[in-house]
């Protein structure tokens, strides 16, 4: 239900750190969620895509990993060179 | 391509918010605690009984949330001691920073106890964090025992669970031991009361609870 506010939050922090790490931009960031977190991985990610859009923060790739417990996290950023 | 690892929370925002808040109530003083339960677990009932039984010197106040209406704000505060409403306008949840705005003008030092009855969800408001020493997670007899094993992350997360309408025990097939087996096996240390809001009954369990935990420390 509250997977658009997760999406967003996403976005937020990829968005500050594409802004930090100029002029290489993130196209892929990893999370971690738990069992126990209360998200449900699909709706995130379709929650993810239809916030991406029109962001200038594309292509970018959300890769979702089991996490624990109730785990709500990032794990990585992957970064390409412009 | 690069790399990197991030050690970080998702909801970074809400958890910088929500450290300032419990750090601002530690100083304070105040014991806050974050109740979490379906539309109609009977929130607003077991608060209602809460306030009656505080004499009017007691230092408490409520937070409350809905999605609209201001309604549980008017029927708390017929009691006698400050209550505000905070109406999210859609959200499914109250975060940290609803809680911040909403406390905008009141005198912390002033409390010694904040109820924040959170809106009627057993999902979202599980992800945020609102400065409480504790959530508490409302189980009303009539929604079944197995809602502690459908939504386990708001069981695994509470330190009480709060087994209310127990008045409706005749009515409904709902075995209540095996409603708290449930819960125990998302969380074995959960603890557990049984109150009934109508009939006033297991009061005097919910209302100690508090205030043993009030005793133990505001905060974590």
């Amino acid at each position: 239900m509250h997977e658009v506010a997760i999406a967003g939050g996403i976005l937020d922090t990829v968005r500050r750190e594409t802004a930090a790490r100029q002029p290489a931009h993130v196209v892929k960031v990893g999370v971690r969620i738990g069992e126990m977190a209360g998200i449900d991985p699909e709706s995130l990610k379709f929650c993810f895509e239809v916030l991406l859009k029109d962001t200038g923060l594309e292509p970018l790739e959300l890769a979702i990993e089991p996490g624990r417990a109730d785990e709500l996290e990032f794990a990585y950023l992957e970064m390409e060179q412009a | 391509m690069t790399r990197v690892a991030m050690e970080r929370k998702v909801l970074n925002e809400n958890e910088r918010a929500a450290a300032e808040l419990r750090a601002e109530f530690q100083r304070q003083g105040v014991f806050v605690l974050n109740l979490i339960g379906s539309p109609g677990s009977g929130k607003t009932s077991l608060l209602e009984r809460t306030l009656e039984a505080y004499v009017p010197s007691r230092r408490v106040a409520v937070l409350t949330g809905d999605i609209q209406t201001d309604a549980d704000a008017a029927r708390l505060a017929r009691y006698g001691f400050p209550v505000r409403q905070i109406t999210t306008a859609g959200a499914c949840h109250l975060d940290a920073r609803m809680v911040r705005r909403a406390l905008e003008g009141w005198d912390l030092a002033a409390l010694e106890l904040l109820f924040i009855e959170n809106v009627g969800n057993l999902v979202c408001p599980t992800s945020y964090d609102l400065g409480e020493a504790h959530k508490i997670v409302l189980l009303s007899v009539p929604e079944g025992e197995e809602k502690p094993l459908k939504y386990p992350g708001i069981f695994f997360k509470a330190d009480l669970m709060v087994l209310t309408k127990i008045d409706l025990l005749p009515y409904v097939p709902f075995q209540p031991d095996v409603a708290e087996a449930n819960a125990r096996s998302v969380h074995p240390d959960i603890e557990i009361v049984r109150v009934s809001s109508t009939m006033k009954t297991g009061l005097d369990a919910w209302l100690a609870w508090i205030d043993c935990k009030a005793v133990a420390g505001v905060g974590d």
